[in-house]
């Protein structure tokens, strides 16, 4: 029974067999297949949907039906209770099927950090107390049949919980599973175990009714109950362990092995890992390494880990994380706060509030349970393409490099106000309120202030709202400008027109040029300041695109990096790019290096990523780092991943991912799948079984490890 | 202005010294070592590789020379091997990555070839990195008079110092010299400054692998203090460029992981 690893050292064992070898059936599909056996509830009867208020009466009906029919699933000797075991929530939608049609119309919802300090802290009980009172206080008729949703999914909850008491109570080693349900989550978590069943409880509920939230701080939730434990005898540092590794055991129970879109993985339920708190201190703590030890001993990837680092973050903490990095998995990614808290300042956020941050559930940063973050990706380079060069038919025509910058700057700024119109405004009424919207109550339950404000997820309840363009193909766009801004305009390799003529053939014909332009110049990743300035200032007018819509509606509109995987789809769209690409070839993702174009290594990756000012980039921009397995001294390959995260801190980074895996492995996953059933990459916020992944994205993988 | 002839420079090197390095290797080398994995760093002279597999027959090359050094194959066949770099030049391509040294204790690694055999140039850029505060080592087979040694002893960190056998023979067999001067070197470094050497011993099977060699190093490196001892297994990346060079390549076995052990063992006389 070992779990994978891409080093040579095998992972190092903490956690009781037992635990390991729940852990081992999890991740090898028991469970996700046993969830796929039941899809959905049917319910029926409730035909119409004409209206929001009946929409919201089927609503509360699926939630009735899910929590009185979904089955319940107690694994032997389970040290934490609750399981989403219907089928069509690992998709992100409400398994319920009503009479006949699929309940798709209510969005299930993601990209969001859900608030568990609340009910940590005053129990289901307490919060539908603050329902209660929330109801006397409006006077509004949707204000009150929202509120009394949020009611009667709270009573949902405890008809769930109730099934798990009686299943429960036929096992006799389940004594302490029941004491602890009996408390939370209805009542304050009391102690560490207690707080861990409390947010699994949730966070299982939220899922089964088909919302994919994310944790945030887990080592702030739990630490302080477990430095009371510990002080007190209560509880061991091992038993902690043990506890903490059924949360990501549990967490499994959506794996099934089978190909998905972005691979078996992506149910963005990100946690982050230490940093500075509000006030300014840094929050580490036991449960921090304890996370650490459990993704280092099982590779457990579906919880994806962030680790918040600043100039100042301890060493030890660094060597941990260098050391899990070295086991493969692609598990810890790295935020550095630095920058993060000086995006959040810069958009207005309070500095207790900034230092808070977390991200949703991806790795798009936020307020975490006070937020709505919404984004809309598009392709930079097809910008380029399409708009600034005309589909290269000859229409375009620029006398000076400075002349081709500023049109496509200026088309960017255009196009932004395009993503504001469709995405912003609708989002509003006359009055600037937000339009009424599907249900979400579940989720609204678990996000600040939709409780008090009598306001769902999606209709103005949360604190904060966020509508966030993303930027993606940014480096191709870089290169592709230099490329002509070399070609054409310095090394006068060819005239601007016979250029485009032939990047509408796809460089037929012109094989000595491409290859020439390919590789005689030295592009975005190598720390060439003369392409990397051209990328910094695209950045810098984005963002100022985007600020000039800012606080236009409620909903802020603040810029960001990423293409997440969809680089793989957006090749077909594309045409031949002009610094030397093809038609159909995948190329940069996030904010890293076109594949195959990096020379220099990783160092000088992260000098051309951090050049530009990251802290406009207000929900953030990724960098994707590959490396080479560590060999026989593995000793100098994590001081090689501290490093590389120590001086992407230094130099302004955001956030960064790296992944250990070896490339010919990869190649031999492909062939031979049934070998590697748990071989895990870093995608994006996510990580994926490589083997459930669609080929093509497989070969996204392949070509931008080095 | 002296420059010196640089075959290659690699960025996030870590595994020639201690922390994230750059590795600068200048061309030319006095040993002729059987197992060599970069054939490229041998002569002094800047040659020209050839990847038939990469032409694409464009001709573009027809004529070059080895003094074309800008010459670029856009196909990546052709490769001008040696590029002349004066201090300042390669200072600034070392000092971009000195926030990663300053990160892990770090620094720059010269290595080649022998990198001592340019000596004057060597003294000179070791001591400009460590006016810029970026720590320095030199990787050496050792070969090269001892004051060649005491030029270089104020300025360079570690010294990365290659043993590959202690019998004169077979040193003379496998590597075309023999080591009398190597190993007084080595015994005159330690003693002059321990805490700053690192030996490293090529395993390569059926050269040095042999259990009274292996003894006879082990008794050696015990009249020795140093910092510390490194093993490295031989490989077979240099295939590809003895072909570009047109040299055939004497193949021995690639080392087992029992083979490493008992090397580990002897040597570090567990």
């Amino acid at each position: 029974m070992e779990f994978y690893t891409s080093s040579k050292e095998k992972r190092p064992v903490r956690l009781s067999e037992e635990t390991r070898r729940f852990a081992y059936e999890s991740l090898n599909h028991k469970y996700g297949l046993d969830t796929l056996a039941t899809p959905y509830i049917t319910l029926d009867g409730y035909g119409d949907t004409g209206s929001l208020q009946q929409l919201l009466r089927m609503y509360d009906a699926a939630i009735g039906a899910i929590v009185e029919n979904a089955p319940v699933r107690v694994c032997e000797h389970e040290l934490v209770s609750g399981a989403a075991t219907l089928g069509q929530a690992i998709g992100n939608s409400v398994p319920v099927l009503i009479s006949g049609l699929s309940c798709r119309f209510m969005p299930g919802n993601s990209h969001l950090t859900a608030d568990f300090s609340e009910v940590l802290a005053i129990g289901m009980d307490g919060i539908r107390e603050k329902a209660l009172r929330s109801l006397e206080n409006h006077q509004n008729e949707e204000k009150k049949a929202f509120l009394r949703s949020c009611i009667h999914c709270i009573d949902c909850m405890r008809i769930w919980r109730d099934r798990y008491l009686d299943e429960l109570k036929k096992r006799p080693w389940a004594e302490r599973n029941i004491k602890n349900l009996l408390q939370v989550p209805f009542r304050p978590a009391g102690n560490f175990y207690e707080a861990v069943q409390c947010i699994w409880f949730c966070f299982a509920f939220m899922r089964l009714c088909g919302v994919w939230p994310g944790f945030g701080r887990i080592d702030v939730l739990l630490g302080g109950y477990l430095k009371k434990d510990l002080t007190d005898g209560s509880l061991t540092l091992d038993e902690a362990r043990e506890i903490l590794a059924h949360f990501f055991i549990k967490g499994c129970e959506w794996i099934t092995g089978k190909e998905t879109y972005g691979g078996d993985a992506q149910h963005y339920q990100n946690i982050v890992l230490s940093g500075i708190g509000e006030d300014g201190r840094d929050v580490t703590n036991e449960v921090t390494y304890l996370v650490l030890d459990i993704v280092e001993e099982t590779g457990i990837s579906d919880f994806p880990v962030s680790v918040r680092v600043n100039g100042q973050t301890d060493e030890k903490l660094l060597r941990r994380v260098g050391e899990v990095i070295s086991f493969g998995g692609g598990i810890v990614a790295v935020y550095n706060e630095d920058t993060v808290i000086r995006a959040f300042e810069r958009m207005g956020y309070g500095s207790a509030e900034a230092r808070n941050f977390a991200n949703d559930g991806c790795w798009e940063v936020q307020i975490p349970g006070k937020t709505r973050f919404d984004y809309d990706p598009f392709d930079g380079l097809l910008l380029l393409q399409k708009i600034t060069l005309r589909d290269y038919d000859g229409r375009a025509v620029f006398n000076s490099f400075d002349e081709l910058l500023e049109k496509y700057e200026a088309d960017l700024k255009k196009h932004v106000g395009i993503i504001f119109d469709s995405a912003a405004t609708p989002r509003f009424d006359g009055n600037m309120k937000h339009i009424r919207h599907a249900p979400c109550t579940v989720l609204s339950l678990f996000v600040q202030d939709c409780v008090g404000r009598g306001l769902s997820y999606l209709e103005g309840g949360p604190v904060y709202e966020i509508i966030s363009p993303h930027i993606g193909g940014l480096p191709d766009v870089a290169n592709s400008l230099y490329a002509i801004k070399k070609a054409v305009f310095d090394d006068r390799l060819v005239s601007f027109p016979r250029l485009l003529e032939i990047l509408k053939n796809n460089w037929e014909g012109e094989e000595e040029l491409r290859l020439r332009i390919l590789n005689g110049y030295r592009y975005f990743g190598n720390d060439n300041d003369e392409v990397d300035m051209i990328a910094a200032r695209i950045l810098d007018s984005f963002s100022a695109s985007c600020e000039a819509y800012d606080r236009k509606t409620p909903a802020r509109f603040v810029s960001g990096v990423s293409t997440f995987g969809r680089q793989v789809p957006w090749a077909s769209e594309r045409l031949a790019a002009p610094f030397g690409r093809k038609k159909g070839d995948v190329l940069s993702g996030n904010l890293s290096p076109t594949p195959g174009t990096d020379r220099d290594g990783a160092t000088a990756i992260i000098r051309s990523y951090c050049k530009a000012d990251l802290s406009k980039q207000g929900t953030g921009a990724a960098l994707d780092i590959g490396l080479i397995p560590a060999g026989a001294d593995r000793e100098s390959a994590v001081t090689d991943a501290v490093g590389l995260i120590k001086g992407f801190a230094a130099l302004g980074g955001f956030f960064m991912q790296i992944d250990t895996v070896d490339r010919n492995v990869l190649i031999e996953a492909q062939k031979n799948p049934q070998n590697y059933q748990n071989l895990s990459v870093r995608v994006s916020g996510w990580n994926a079984r490589f083997v459930t992944m669609g080929k093509d994205w497989q070969d996204m993988i392949i070509e931008r490890t080095h | 202005m002296p420059t010196a002839t640089v075959f290659d420079i690699k960025r996030n090197s870590y595994v020639d010294g201690p922390g994230i390095r750059t590795t600068v290797f200048l061309k030319g080398c006095n040993l002729r070592c059987a197992w060599c994995h970069s054939p490229e760093s041998q002569r002094a002279e800047k040659e020209i590789l050839f990847y038939r597999d990469r032409c694409v027959g464009c001709g573009r090359c027809a004529g070059i020379s080895v003094k074309d050094e800008n010459f670029v194959c856009y196909s990546g066949a052709k490769e001008i091997c040696g590029k002349d770099y004066s201090v300042e030049e390669l200072a600034g391509i070392i000092l971009r990555d000195k926030v990663f040294y300053d990160a892990t204790g770090g620094g720059v690694t010269f290595s080649g070839g022998e990198c001592m055999l340019q000596e004057e140039f060597l003294a000179k850029i070791l001591s400009r990195c460590k006016q810029s505060g970026v720590g320095t080592a030199v990787d050496t087979a050792g070969n090269v008079p001892w004051e060649s040694f005491e030029k270089i002893l104020s300025c360079t960190d570690y010294f990365l110092y290659d043993l590959k056998c202690v019998s004169p023979d077979l040193h003379l067999a496998g590597t075309g010299v023999s080591n009398e001067r190597i190993l007084t070197n080595l015994s005159r470094l330690c003693a002059s400054c321990p805490d700053r050497v690192i030996i490293r011993v090529p395993v390569v099977p059926g050269f040095n692998t042999g259990k009274d060699e292996l003894e006879k190093m082990a008794a050696f490196l015990g009249t020795l203090r140093f910092k510390k001892l490194e093993l490295l297994p031989y490989h077979k990346m240099g295939e590809a460029k003895y072909a570009a060079l047109g040299l055939e390549m004497k193949a021995f076995d690639l080392p087992s992981d029992e083979l490493m052990e008992k090397c580990e063992k002897i040597l570090r006389g567990l």
